[in-house]
């Protein structure tokens, strides 16, 4: 074979000749050595074993995304899909590829592209897990001055952006989400053909969603020709629209470019998640104000009397079932506009609120403080009102119970030093935010549902907070539900019409755009609970609102399991 | 790089660069940076600026250290220093950048009767070498190799040779040098020739297999792509940068650099 070119690096010789004729500027003999025994412990002194692993601190990935970066480098050769089904850290596994190539100076910059909503937090991951300097894209001039940034996808292709990013090269691109760039025909998919680029990684839990060409076009935006042309991939794989030919071929191909770990594969031990609702039974004076409440809101509904929002009509409903205070709140808003519309101040709004002044006691909270106490542990107590969080901080301090709150609105700094506290110091968290991210929870196992969300996804997020990947305990959820009340409907639908608690989000989100308009399980239980004449009425409709989801669940999963035949050659079942 | 060896080579750092230890326990140190480690350790470019310009004197950071999880004492603010941790990725850096190179003249310890006259030194000039093999993959391996500048004789491993002998940066009274034949750059030519034979003579496996993955990865996309005369301008452009991406991802190469360099005056010749 031909010679490969040696290049001899000789900067250093008019350096140290220069050394020699002014006799100074030389080193010590310990500083000597010591910057020697840096260079050995700098060098890579294999092409194939990952040197990163040994430089992550207090981050130790699971064996499938060791394994899953091993195959990157080493087969893929850095051009790789990652196509782990949700939740098995995609983002794992892509920063710990970044960091390899990083450590063995194969990288020296990169560019990760992603939906904008996800900037700050591939930034702030890459530094804290595996403490790589990747700056968020803000603005123009960032372009030039930082050699890893993240950025969104929508911003970059767009002037004075895309021109930037395209008079660059880039030794690493990654893309997250990139199922965007199913069509080949979009800004996109354009945009990002037109980088310029060493090592790739496209990112995405869905490459086929439904169509073939869908991964064609994926494929081949990574590497041209690894299923050849257009053409001749519809002649020869193509028999329907998501019915493959030639599947063992074709799949064969793909897998070259493509890794797809499942939850499946078994390599990732969830623990159990364990259920257990406990009913709360109101009393006397709580349940007169909810009776109160329910009456009023149906009045207003029969007369559309002068509140029209029907939105703050059932919002009031929930809302007393969480607490006195989170009711009163609205009421007090209700009453307000009342008298800035110089109206009559309704008359029923003001037995409301003495309804409101004879509660004293709330058995949800105390039954909170119990449960508490006797759990010993650490426990995330969630509810979907401010003033229902005071509350229940309230009475655990009255009771020396240390309890930290967390909100959506805190500032980052405010959140990771609650996190922090809670880890270290705190029994409680309690919580209105469950979305967002940041608050990874796995020390804790023990959730309370203090009330429901209306939108599963909600709660599933709250759930995900504790229950995943790093969990290492059984997880158990409490539900607490008013008995009759609108909150026993809800919990007797997400419970026991569609198992909720025992789902995982990936599928969720599938089965709901699945079931369309009704998908919107906010919207719709609004509905049923407005119209429906009694409970009677109530649980026909959920029942028939379970019945569809079912229904949405399973033609998901027969969509999804034809999808896992074209992308790993799982079987239809 | 285990945690003892993280510490050991902070330990040494410190010494080296003139930093004043404060404390020093199992597991721990705490030390005040001398004005030479600060701006290497702690990203303060403006401070230097404005410390320079206004004439002060400088105020160098105080940093504490632990070094192993189990061991970290309990309520000191204190960062942990593993070989991943960005300070210690500066620390290397800095080790590096301030021991390129260095010249000695051999220290042995015993009486030099002046009646016998001037004792001669034997000039040598040792280098070590970083050599990266590379394509889209890469290794490393550093060979330390020393050339005798009166006989142009070469040899591996001189770094360890002469490792355990003692050093002056001056020339001590009643000695001097034999004067060398070969200049520095005669000589570093001599080294590269003799290092090209070495990296000739290694295991080229990787390389061959680059160089098939790299053929193989261009036939792709000439299959790929329509032929020239159907292509748009655009669709030529973009057939052109998927070919440069390619070599520029595959194409093997050697590449040599210095890690440091120094000229040893030698009592014996090294074995």
């Amino acid at each position: 074979m031909e010679t490969i070119p040696i290049r001899m690096d000789r900067r250093w010789l008019n350096e140290f000749e220069e050394r020699m004729e002014t006799d100074s500027g030389w080193s010590t003999w310990d500083r000597f050595r010591l910057a020697l025994d840096a260079a050995e412990a700098q060098k890579v002194p294999d092409f194939d074993t990952l040197r990163s692993l040994s430089t992550l601190q207090g981050l130790t990935p699971l064996p499938h995304q060791v394994e899953t970066a091993r195959r990157v480098l080493g087969e893929m050769r850095g051009r790789a899909i990652l196509a782990d089904e949700v939740g098995l850290g995609k983002t794992i596994e892509a920063g710990l590829i970044l960091k390899e190539y990083l450590v063995r100076g194969l990288v020296k910059n990169a560019l990760i592209l992603v939906p904008s909503s996800l900037v700050l937090q591939w930034s702030r991951e890459l530094n804290r897990k595996f403490q790589i300097p990747a700056m968020a894209q803000k603005k123009a001039w960032m372009w030039d001055r930082y050699d890893i940034l993240v950025a969104s996808i929508d911003t970059a292709k767009r002037e004075p952006h895309r021109s930037k990013v395209l008079s660059r090269h880039y030794d690493m691109l990654i893309v997250d989400e990139a199922h965007k760039l199913k069509n080949r025909r979009t800004q996109n998919y354009r945009f990002v053909n037109e980088i310029r680029k060493k090592y790739s990684l496209l990112l995405t839990a869905t490459p086929v969603q439904n169509e073939l060409s869908e991964l064609y076009n994926l494929v081949t935006l990574l590497k041209p020709g690894q299923l050849g042309r257009q053409q001749a991939f519809s002649t020869h794989y193509i028999a329907g629209k998501r019915k493959p030919k030639n599947e063992e071929q074709l799949r064969e191909e793909v897998r070259q470019v493509m890794i797809r770990n499942k939850r499946s594969d078994g390599h990732i031990h969830f623990t159990r998640r364990n259920v257990e609702n406990v009913p709360i039974s109101l009393y006397p004076e709580e349940r007169a104000l909810y009776e109160g409440i329910t009456r009023f809101v149906k009045d207003q509904y029969h007369n559309s009397g002068p509140i029209k929002s029907l939105l703050s009509l059932i919002i009031l409903q929930r809302e007393v079932c969480s607490s006195r205070d989170a009711a009163f709140l609205t009421l007090f808003k209700l009453l307000k506009k009342g008298v800035t519309g110089q109206e009559e101040l309704p008359p029923d709004v003001y037995r409301l609120v003495n309804l409101l002044r004879r509660v004293e006691r709330q058995a949800k909270v105390e039954e909170a403080v119990i449960r508490v106490r006797s759990l010993k542990e650490k426990v995330i107590i969630f509810t979907e009102y401010r003033a229902t969080q005071d509350v229940i901080l309230r009475h655990l301090a009255a009771e020396g119970i240390i309890a930290v709150p967390y909100r959506g609105g805190f500032a980052r700094n405010k959140k990771d030093w609650m996190m922090e506290l809670f880890r270290n110091r705190a029994q409680v968290m309690v919580a209105t935010e469950a979305g967002g991210e940041g608050i990874n929870l796995q020390f804790c196992n023990h959730i309370i549902n203090y009330d429901l969300p209306w939108n599963p996804m909600r709660v599933e997020q709250r759930i995900g907070r504790v229950h995943r990947l790093g969990q290492e305990k059984d997880v158990t959820i409490y539900n607490f539900a008013t008995q009759n009340t609108i909150e026993e409907h809800i919990l007797w639908l997400l419970h026991e019409k569609i198992n909720m608690f025992r789902m995982v989000i990936g599928d969720l989100e599938t089965i709901l755009t699945e079931m369309g308009t009704e998908g919107d399980m906010e919207q719709s239980l609004m509905k049923i609970m407005l119209e429906s004449e009694d409970d009677r009425e109530v649980r026909r409709r959920l029942t028939d609102l379970g019945e569809s989801f079912s229904e949405a669940r399973k033609e998901a999963e027969i969509k999804k399991q034809e999808r896992e035949a074209l992308v790993d050659g799982t079987q239809p079942g | 790089m285990e945690p003892s060896q993280v510490k050991s080579f902070a330990e040494r750092y410190l010494d080296a660069f003139g930093c004043r230890i404060i404390e020093q326990r199992p597991g721990l140190i705490q030390a005040e940076l001398s004005v030479e480690a600060d701006p290497d350790l702690v990203h303060r470019p403006f401070y230097w600026m404005y410390v320079e310009k206004m004439g002060l004197n400088p105020q160098t950071s105080t940093l504490t250290w632990v070094f192993d999880r189990e061991e970290a004492p309990q309520g000191i603010p204190a960062e942990r220093l593993s070989f991943g941790s960005p300070r210690f990725q500066q620390m290397l850096h800095s080790a590096r950048k301030h021991g390129r190179f260095i010249r000695l003249y051999e220290d042995t310890p015993r009486p030099v009767r002046s009646r016998a006259g001037s004792k001669p030194y034997d000039p040598w000039l040792g280098v070590n070498y970083r050599i990266s093999y590379l394509c889209d993959r890469k290794k490393e391996e550093i060979l330390h190799f020393g050339i005798h500048l009166r006989t142009g004789e070469i040899i591996e491993n001189f770094y360890s040779r002469i490792r355990d002998r003692n050093w002056n940066p001056r020339l001590p009274a009643h000695r001097h040098i034999l004067p060398p034949l070969f200049t520095v750059a005669e000589a570093v030519g001599e080294l590269e020739y003799n290092l090209q034979g070495y990296v000739e003579q290694q295991d080229m496996e990787w390389a061959r297999d680059a160089k098939e993955q790299l053929n193989r990865e261009l036939e792709r996309l000439h299959a790929y792509y329509p032929e020239e005369w159907r292509m748009s301008d655009e669709l030529h452009e973009e057939k052109k940068q998927r070919i440069r991406e390619t070599v520029w991802q595959y194409h093997p190469r050697v590449e040599v650099e210095v890690v440091n360099a120094g000229l040893f005056y030698l009592d014996t010749p090294p074995v």
